[in-house]
């Protein structure tokens, strides 16, 4: 028997949870670990968060075209947003910021009040971070800012998933739930893999898909909830090459990737990408797969996502 | 006669520290509340079929939804 611990709260806008599988007799490593994950993504948002004008990306944003003092988790988030958007060609971009704000989301979307959309002055595409990963430093350029909102969270879940060994290396396997951004990690209880449920955007609480992961990250993007704007016409995803919310790209997209900060930098760029983009995309990675799952029509697995087999109702004649 | 009643005792002695091993060292029963379960199901054509329940996922993924208060 490997009994499960679990704690759920609120962070990062969302609601989060961590799992530990561990054995009799672990119990109290279990709630260590648990509680290490909670305070791992308590500092990650302290130093990530857009909305807290004391984090570090805050100062860094308003400090725009100065270095400015920056601690490990936003060198190390800033990085990876680095990595992704070269390695998108620009299609994930964590420079978008000001165009969002344009847009409307200027603020914690619980608060977010009605306005007609605006363009953004002077924004372009692409702008400059250099990040000095000896000195801690950092600087964007002047009249840039920067969101790290998706692949922070899923960035904070590996951080807090790799908290819970490190308190706890004997927990047999952990999971950590950013509001969707999952990183799991060895056995569930009961051994084998996790199995992760796909929500299904057409049918609320309804589930396209299980998906069983035994090591990495999974993702979700879309145009289904965050919508805002007059008539809500309007959604957080924003396409780098207009500025303004993406025409393009599906109603959702899950994407499994080996950890959770680039599957949601994965899930950020198939959420705008039309479904020949995506494919593309998925096909020259084969550490990456997809369920894409357009706005009418059967969802579409994308690579080889690892579907839970054999685990459905067969109902008896 | 002494030795025949030292190796019975003996062969009993043996089978039950073998008893209290493999009963010590069973294997683990999966967690109840997330094992999924298998139950034959005899239909009105009276053909028995083989029913896989649905475990419940240990997490779910979706867009990310603001907190509600």
């Amino acid at each position: 028997m490997s009994p499960l611990a679990r704690i759920e709260w609120r962070a990062v806008g969302t609601t989060c949870s961590a799992a530990a599988t561990t054995t009799f007799g672990q119990e109290a490593a279990a709630q260590l670990a648990l509680t290490a994950a909670q305070d791992e993504v308590a500092a990650c948002e302290r130093e990530l968060s857009r909305f807290d004008p004391g984090s570090g990306l805050s100062r860094l944003n308003a400090a725009a075209g100065d270095w400015v003092q920056i601690g490990p988790r936003l060198r190390e988030a800033l990085r990876l947003a680095l990595r992704a958007r070269e390695e998108t060609a620009g299609r994930f971009d964590p420079t978008v910021l000001p165009a969002l704000v344009a847009a409307g989301y200027d603020r914690s979307f619980d608060l977010l009040e009605e306005r007609p959309a605006e363009r953004a002055d002077g924004w372009h595409r692409g702008a400059s971070i250099e990040v000095d990963e000896q000195r801690c430093l950092a600087r964007i350029e002047a009249g840039a800012a920067v969101d790290l909102g998706g692949i922070g969270k899923g960035y904070a879940a590996g951080r807090a998933l790799d908290a819970m060994f490190e308190i706890a290396p004997r927990i047999r396997g952990g999971l950590v739930d950013l509001g969707g951004d999952i990183a799991v990690r060895g056995d569930a209880p009961g051994g084998g893999p996790w199995r992760i449920a796909v929500a299904d955007p057409r049918r609320p609480g309804e589930t396209l898909a299980i998906l069983a992961l035994a090591a990495g990250g999974v993702a979700t993007s879309g145009r289904d909830a965050r919508r805002f704007g007059p008539h809500r016409s309007l959604h957080h995803l924003i396409d780098p090459e207009t500025g303004e919310s993406a025409l393009a790209g599906p109603l959702t997209v899950t994407a499994v990737a080996p950890d959770a900060a680039q599957a949601e930098a994965a899930a950020t760029t198939l959420a705008i990408a039309s479904l020949t983009e995506a494919e593309t995309f998925v096909t020259v990675r084969p550490e990456l797969s997809a369920l894409y799952v357009p706005h009418s029509g059967p969802p579409i697995p994308l690579g080889r996502p690892p579907f839970e087999p054999q685990r459905f109702v067969v109902k008896a004649a | 006669m002494q030795r025949v009643w030292v190796v019975v005792l003996s062969v009993w002695a043996v089978l039950a520290i073998v008893a209290v091993l493999a009963w010590s060292s069973r294997p683990a029963a999966p967690a109840p509340q997330l094992a999924s379960q298998q139950v034959l199901v005899k239909g009105a054509n009276g053909k028995q079929r083989l029913v896989v329940l649905k475990a419940p996922a240990h997490a779910t993924t979706s867009t990310s939804a603001a907190v509600r208060p």
